[in-house]
């Protein structure tokens, strides 16, 4: 249950500990990626609830979507649209979606928890 | 709970990667929102630093100047009697080698043919040999070699030094001294006690005595302050080398 948050703590140091100049005009890049890989570890969790996880589907999504989001950004700014604001939409607009349904799966588990403690109680009483 | 078994680690792999670029992201905006002032800071943190770097240098080499002068300066003074010396030296032997024109109390000796003389022969014998009544190499380097006797410590012949080396030589009709040609009237000069230098040439048997007895004009004039001038050829030792010692 906490591999993956070890997993988040370890790359939150190593990012740390790394500290690489980015340079100026690709750190918006990377703050789109950052956004779509967001996306694709909430997506995770939420299929974890949804009980149809798929490693193949987060891996290839992960690698895809972030890669894809830096460059859609990038190929935006070349052609002068800002396609990375329908990026920051698209996985803005996603990552909430997902982040609601992981919180009424998280309360439906609470509730459920505390009605089977309930019960267990009543009988026992 | 069966899902529990296989979403870990993935999710795990997600999520580190996610991290790792969510700091670095991180980091990039932070650096980049604060550029402006804190570059600026920066930026002038790091001229203040040079700034006393130079300045610690500068300093340094300051000290370092100040330290070479110092020594300089004595080895200056402590040289000081060495170099006089050998100044002292260097111009007793430029004076003479004839290199430094010179001045002093001395006498000039005035010598010319005896053309009257001359004139006065022939009228009485046409045979006259006319040699007699003129002014000779010869007579010239027995009046030098006299006015050196007598302590001569510069002498010329018509503005010619005659040093070491210098040459007097019949050439023709002409006397050639340090390779130049000379024509009478001849002037003698020397620098030394002008009353021992006349004494010399007026003795009995002298040159200048017996050029004066036989009727040449000659005449001797002694100076306060007589000025010779250098020797303008030129040294040249082809042969003579310094003795190795030993």
């Amino acid at each position: 249950m906490w591999v993956p948050f070890l997993g988040l703590l370890v790359g939150l140091l190593i990012g740390t500990a790394l500290n690489i100049p980015i340079p100026g005009v690709w750190a918006k890049y990377l703050s789109i990626a950052v956004l779509a890989a967001l996306d694709s570890a909430f997506g995770g969790i939420k299929s974890i609830f949804e009980e149809r996880f798929n490693a193949a589907i987060l891996l290839t999504g992960f690698f895809s979507n972030t890669l894809m989001a830096a460059l859609l950004a990038y190929l935006g700014d070349q052609l002068g649209v800002d396609l990375y604001l329908a990026a920051v939409i698209a996985f803005g607009v996603r990552l909430f979606q997902n982040l609601a349904i992981i919180r009424r799966e998280l309360l439906n588990i609470w509730v459920e928890k505390r009605r089977l403690k309930k019960r267990k109680r009543d009988n026992s009483e | 709970m069966r899902f529990f078994k296989n979403w870990q680690l993935p999710l795990a792999f997600v999520l580190f990667f996610t991290g790792i670029m969510l700091m670095l992201a991180l980091h990039a905006v932070h650096g980049e929102a604060d550029s402006p002032t804190q570059q600026k800071n920066k930026k002038l943190i790091t001229m203040v630093q040079q700034q006393e770097e130079e300045l610690e240098q500068l300093k340094k080499s300051l000290h370092d100047k100040r330290e070479s002068l110092n020594k300089y300066q004595k080895s200056l003074s402590e040289g000081k009697l060495e170099t006089e010396k050998l100044q002292y030296e260097l111009d007793k032997l430029l004076i003479l080698s004839g290199l430094y024109p010179v001045q002093g109390e001395g006498i000039s000796v005035h010598l010319d043919d005896n053309t009257k003389g001359k004139e006065l022969a022939i009228q009485k014998n046409p045979d006259t040999r006319i040699e007699d009544f003129l002014i000779h190499d010869k007579h010239l380097l027995y009046i030098v070699y006299e006015l050196r006797a007598a302590g001569a410590e510069a002498i010329s012949i018509n503005n010619q030094r005659v040093i070491g080396p210098t040459d007097i030589r019949c050439v023709g009709t002409t006397i050639q001294v340090n390779a130049e040609r000379l024509g009478p009237p001849f002037i003698i000069k020397a620098i030394g006690d002008p009353d021992n230098l006349t004494r010399a040439l007026e003795t009995e048997r002298s040159q200048y005595n017996i050029l004066k007895m036989s009727g040449f004009p000659v005449k001797i004039e002694k100076h306060n302050n007589l000025v010779i001038d250098s020797y303008k050829g030129s040294y040249q030792f082809t042969h003579a080398q310094p003795k190795e010692e030993e």
